[in-house]
């Protein structure tokens, strides 16, 4: 007998907030960001498809469907078939353990945390993978320069992600959400001075971390300034460039579940998830708050120019390196007095 | 060659150039070793058609050498056969060349700035700069009719004359350019990364930039004073107060800059050519059958790219005996080579941008044998049976 939990269950991971909600969402927020820059640069944007051109991403990832598929004959063809798979299952694995709906995500359990920072490393390796195996000389410099941007930016995510582990206690996702929760209904209920000022010093450490992570997370997704492995005008989009059809359109699926899924890791994070102030329902929050982080990554990437990559490592190890170490201190010395 | 070195090919075909040609770099993980330039993908036989057509025709065809120094081409042309048949233009004349001259100078540097920013990862930069420049362009428009080729010289004077009331538009017109020019500049001056991808970016020494002949912006971003309106004024340039613009800097910043500045000297020129224009005929009418006297004329003219040069000998007749353009671009790849080496791949694309290359204009063709250093022209017909032979041969 199928129970009607086990079919709430199914519905869960096929349909809300499983795979086929999230894939519309990442086209959806794949539109705010291409209309946002567009708006930033003085541009329209996507406007024919679908009301202001909200189909566009996915008339694009249609029509890349239905073109051709070209594996070149230099290439690995077995790493050159599965690592788009691989990018666009890592995304959607990492989404599993966000909370959306609730304070509690669908897979949770503690240590999910080192899992997901995990997972975000097992894609620049595949990246690597996918430039070195199209044995094209574009994408072994791409791959080359994904893994050499990797050794810079990873210590200050794992850094800054761990933050608010150490206040929560917990080192899973929902965990860290919860305490979110609990520490603002807590506050609300005794607003005393003392703990106003204790709040106002955390949430102040905390947006040093949100920073850190921000910047950290636009060099995961490869975005301006720190789009140095695609570089279109330098090496004609980089690793990516042997891949057409149906591999390129999974690779750009993948690419856009990977902007919610940093969104969604910086909007748990940081910002408290699904949880708000107001009674409107979990997944609205969710929604709003990972739109928000969204058009903070649309925005940053619209001010800079792109780094070159001796520069960027530079920066991340002079700059981002000793403030997060900086971040770091101040946490625990707020742990030790809490 | 080193085990780690490998060649990248940057073209044919390739994002950062807008139009064909090959550069070889060699490299050696992010560092450039070496590079080398090949040529001649976009030939189109411009020069040999000229000598079939006459005067007038040949200044159509020379109009369209090149989509964005246009004016540049055909007022040297016009220079170069005026020379030779001894013709005195009108004053207006001259002063309504110089305006369309300086206007698509303001236009081709505007359009280069936006490029140097797409290049270097700035997008926003380059929609914004490229949304200005269509203030400029609307003002060519308004005073030639066309936004590309403007057709403004023609031999004798110019084809359309500048009214009071399109002098007061193109006034208004400058001001925005102005305001925004000045705008760009600060920002180019304050935002770090740009001075991050330009500053020490593909050098080029002022005793190397002597060397390998570099005219134009080019030479003028690596100190060297020499701009043709000033060393050689032709026009009514003599008599136009306007100051040379040179950056010291050897770099892509010095690049930058250098255009930045002279968009806002051709802003002034445009402004000083609308204050003083005399009043008179715009042209001369000559008959389009006219011969010209036997003569060898060169003309130089300071295009948006650096020095241009025409070359016409005529044996009397009613078309060229032999037409040579010398387009500022062929003096300035060679420096391309020298300011590649000892950079990184991320730099290719913005050195490369850096010279403001124009292949349609630089494209010519001729053969050396380097064994035995012997040189030689071949027409179309002889390079096209000599490529029928060759595949015939070899496949």
């Amino acid at each position: 007998m199928v129970s009607t939990e086990l079919i709430i269950k199914i519905g869960q991971i096929l349909v809300f907030p499983g795979f086929l909600f999230l894939i519309f969402y990442a086209l959806f927020a794949e539109w705010v960001d291409r209309k946002f820059f567009a708006r930033l640069q003085n541009r329209i944007g996507p406007l024919h498809t679908g009301w202001k051109g909200i189909l566009q991403p996915l008339a694009d990832l249609i029509k890349l469907l239905a073109k051709e598929d070209i594996t070149p004959e230099a290439a690995d063809s077995v790493v050159f078939a599965t690592v788009p798979i691989i990018l666009f299952a890592i995304p959607l694995t990492v989404m599993f353990m966000v909370p959306i709906i609730g304070p509690k995500a669908y897979i949770s359990f503690e240590g999910d945390l080192i899992v997901i920072l995990f997972l975000f490393t097992l894609t620049v390796l595949s990246v690597f993978m996918a430039g070195w195996g199209s044995l094209n000389r574009f994408g072994t410099v791409g791959g080359l320069r994904t893994s050499l941007q990797m050794l810079s930016y990873e210590i200050p995510m794992g850094v800054a992600a761990v933050g608010p582990a150490i206040l929560a206690k917990s080192l899973s996702l929902s965990g860290i959400v919860a305490w979110q929760g609990r520490s603002m209904s807590l506050f609300l209920e005794n607003p005393t001075e003392f703990s106003l000022a204790l709040g106002i010093a955390k949430a102040s450490v905390l947006a040093l971390g949100f920073g850190i992570f921000t910047i950290c997370m636009l060099a995961e997704l490869e975005k301006v300034p720190f789009d140095i492995p695609e570089a279109e005008t330098e090496i004609v989009g980089g690793w990516q460039v042997e891949y057409s059809g149906k591999k390129l359109a999974l690779l750009r699926l993948g690419g856009d579940i990977k902007l919610v899924a940093a969104s969604a890791l910086m909007t748990s994070l940081f910002l408290g998830g699904p949880l708000g102030p107001w009674p409107i329902p979990p997944a609205l929050w969710f929604l709003l708050k990972t739109i928000l982080c969204v058009m903070i990554i649309s925005n940053l990437r619209a001010l800079f120019a792109r780094y070159r990559i001796d520069q960027m490592i530079n920066w991340m190890w002079k700059n981002l390196v000793p403030l997060s170490l900086l971040y770091i201190l101040a946490i625990e010395l707020m742990a030790v007095l809490m | 060659m080193k085990e780690t070195e490998f060649i990248i090919p940057v073209g044919p075909q390739h994002p950062a150039l807008k139009e064909p040609e090959k550069f070889l770099i060699k490299v050696d993980g992010e560092y450039v070793v070496d590079a080398d330039v090949r040529m001649g993908y976009n030939h189109r036989g411009i020069e040999k058609a000229m000598e079939s057509r006459t005067y007038l025709q040949g200044l159509y065809l020379v109009e369209r050498i090149c989509g964005i120094c246009s004016c540049a081409h055909t007022t040297c042309y016009t220079q170069c056969i005026e020379e030779a048949m001894g013709l005195e233009i009108p004053e207006r004349a001259k002063y309504i060349r110089v305006i369309t001259a300086e206007l698509e100078r303001i236009h081709s540097h505007l359009l280069w700035l936006g490029i140097a920013a797409h290049e270097v990862g700035f997008d926003t930069l380059f929609f914004y700069i490229w949304r200005d420049r269509e203030v400029v362009m609307d003002l060519l428009e308004l005073i030639s009719g066309n936004r590309v080729h403007y057709a403004m010289p023609t031999i004798g004077g110019v084809r359309r004359d500048i009214p009071p009331e399109k002098v007061n538009e193109i006034k208004k017109g400058c001001n925005v350019l102005e305001k925004r020019t000045k705008y760009y500049k600060e920002l180019i001056l304050n935002e770090k990364t740009i001075h991050n991808r330009g500053d020490g970016v593909g050098v080029l020494t002022p005793k190397e930039a002597v060397a390998l002949c570099t005219v134009g912006p080019v030479a003028r971003a690596s100190g060297i004073n020499t701009d043709v309106r000033a060393d050689d004024p032709y026009l009514v340039y003599d008599e136009i107060p306007f100051n040379v613009i040179t950056y010291d800097g050897c770099d892509v910043t010095s690049r930058i800059l250098v255009r930045v500045d002279e968009v806002l000297e051709s802003i002034n020129i445009v402004r000083y050519c609308l204050d003083h224009m005399p009043d008179g005929p715009i042209r001369k009418v000559v008959s389009p059958l006219m011969r010209v006297p036997e003569a060898e004329v060169v003309s130089l003219v300071e295009a948006p790219r650096g020095e241009l040069i025409h070359y016409t000998r005529s044996n009397g007749g009613m078309k060229p005996y032999r037409h040579k353009v010398r387009a500022p671009t062929l003096g300035n790849i060679l420096a391309v080579c020298e300011m590649l080496k000892g950079g990184y791949i991320a730099d290719v694309p913005i050195v490369i941008a850096g010279i403001d290359p124009c292949l349609c204009c630089a494209d010519r063709i001729a053969f050396v044998d380097v064994n035995t250093d012997k040189r030689w022209v071949w027409t179309d017909e002889q390079l096209r049976r000599y490529g029928v032979k060759w595949y015939q041969q070899n496949s």
